[in-house]
């Protein structure tokens, strides 16, 4: 029998990033901050460049996990 | 000026610190004195625009670097006098050293451009090498300084001191956070932590490293990828670089008075040399004082009646402890 997995809410969890995991997130803050920088030239300086590394490093993995549950957890739905 | 450079020069330091003084120079002390002379004369180089009517300097590189102008700030005078005012007032080592450092890595890495310093304030003459054109102008702006840097030696500078971090890049690994920069800085990361998990703390680290990155990244792409210049008359895709001494060619350098340029490396590096040669005489004197003043800060135990068989009296022991911390 299927059961429906637990929602997760996205928290400031103190989950360590190492490795792999550690490196994509850092990249998909460069990539982005990079990208929304060249278009928006306002958003590189001082502030915002360090606050948006640490923004995407403390929220990304738990909201990534979130959005995994949240996707399986509608998956599993729909298939019963 | 220098753009990345400055981010970069701040782990440069962390990394090349002397052995006495690993994990004892507050990181946060090395940024602020990198930070200060561009924080305290910039905004108003470039200045802002509200309603067509614009506020700024009239002449923004005497403002940056001349005198009169603000260019006291990007000196080492100024360096030491704020060394001294912190020293005085606290007298926090790690603080105080980590803060010339800072200030004085700054205040000689700019003397690369084409209006340089006044390395030896209150004596006022600039000192420059001229490696690249000072471009920051009012009808120019930010972004036609980052598009003269970033086609100019300028890139070059900030590409050497990325290579320095990258050639020390345990510097940037959560071991030597952990081991040199937390004890340093204790406090600061205790209350950081009170909001942050540690990989939030260990990317507000690395957040200005990672700044310098992506800020180089994107305005060297901008400026040669995406910006549509008009040089010379004809339209461009992209300005285009010139990798010559004191350019790019398409922008006038700007100057003030100066010395020759040949001594100018020669003084900077003497002068970068003397302070990490009084930084490491005074490292051992400052500790000493550090540690009368935090003794004679702490308060005087408090004598307390206890009902334990120790003869009655107990003392403070954690303020004693405190104010007996190694200082060495």
């Amino acid at each position: 029998m299927l059961t429906r997995h637990p929602r997760r809410e996205p928290t400031l969890d103190s989950t360590l990033l190492t490795g792999a995991a550690e490196w994509c997130w850092y990249i998909v803050a460069a990539v982005s901050y990079i990208t929304a920088g060249i278009w928006n030239k306002w958003l590189l300086n001082w502030l915002v460049g360090p606050v948006w590394l640490v923004a995407v490093v403390c929220l990304g993995p738990p909201l990534a996990t979130w959005v995994r549950f949240e996707l399986v957890g509608r998956l599993i739905g729909a298939r019963r | 000026m220098s753009w990345a450079a400055h981010q970069f020069e701040v782990y440069a330091i962390q990394a090349h610190l002397p052995k006495k003084m690993i994990g004892r120079v507050s990181f946060w002390a090395i940024f602020l004195g990198d930070f200060t002379p561009d924080f305290l004369a910039k905004f108003w180089v470039y200045g802002f625009t509200i309603n067509g009517v614009h506020y700024g300097a009239d002449v923004p590189h005497q403002w940056h670097r001349g005198f009169p102008g603000m260019g006291f700030t990007h000196t080492l005078f100024l360096g030491i006098a704020l060394t001294a005012g912190f020293w005085v007032w606290r007298h926090n080592r790690g603080f105080a050293i980590g803060f010339l450092l800072g200030y004085a890595a700054h205040a000689l890495t700019d003397i690369n451009d084409s209006v340089g310093v006044m390395l030896l304030f209150p004596w006022v003459v600039n000192w420059t090498s001229q490696t690249w054109a000072y471009a920051a102008t009012i009808e120019g702006g930010k972004y036609l300084d980052a598009a003269a840097y970033y086609s100019s030696l300028g890139l070059a500078m900030d590409v050497f001191w990325l290579i320095v971090v990258l050639f020390s890049w345990r510097v940037l690994t959560r071991e030597h956070w952990r081991t040199n920069v937390v004890p340093a800085d204790a406090g600061v990361w205790a209350f950081l932590s009170r909001y942050l998990p540690e990989r939030g703390l260990l990317a507000v680290y690395r957040s200005i490293f990672f700044y310098g990155v992506c800020r180089m990244i994107a305005w060297t792409s901008w400026a040669h990828l995406v910006a549509r210049p008009i040089i010379d008359g004809v339209a461009r895709i992209g300005y285009p670089f010139d990798l010559s001494w004191t350019g790019p060619h398409w922008i006038p350098a700007l100057s003030l008075r100066h010395v020759d340029p040949w001594l100018a490396y020669p003084v900077a590096i003497g002068l970068f040399a003397l302070v990490f040669v009084a930084v490491s005489k005074l490292w051992e004197p400052m500790g000493r004082s550090e540690q009368r003043h935090r003794a004679a800060r702490t308060p005087a135990p408090t004598p307390v009646a206890v009902s334990e068989p120790n003869g009655g009296w107990s003392s403070g022991s954690s303020q004693e402890k405190a104010g007996e911390a190694r200082v060495d």
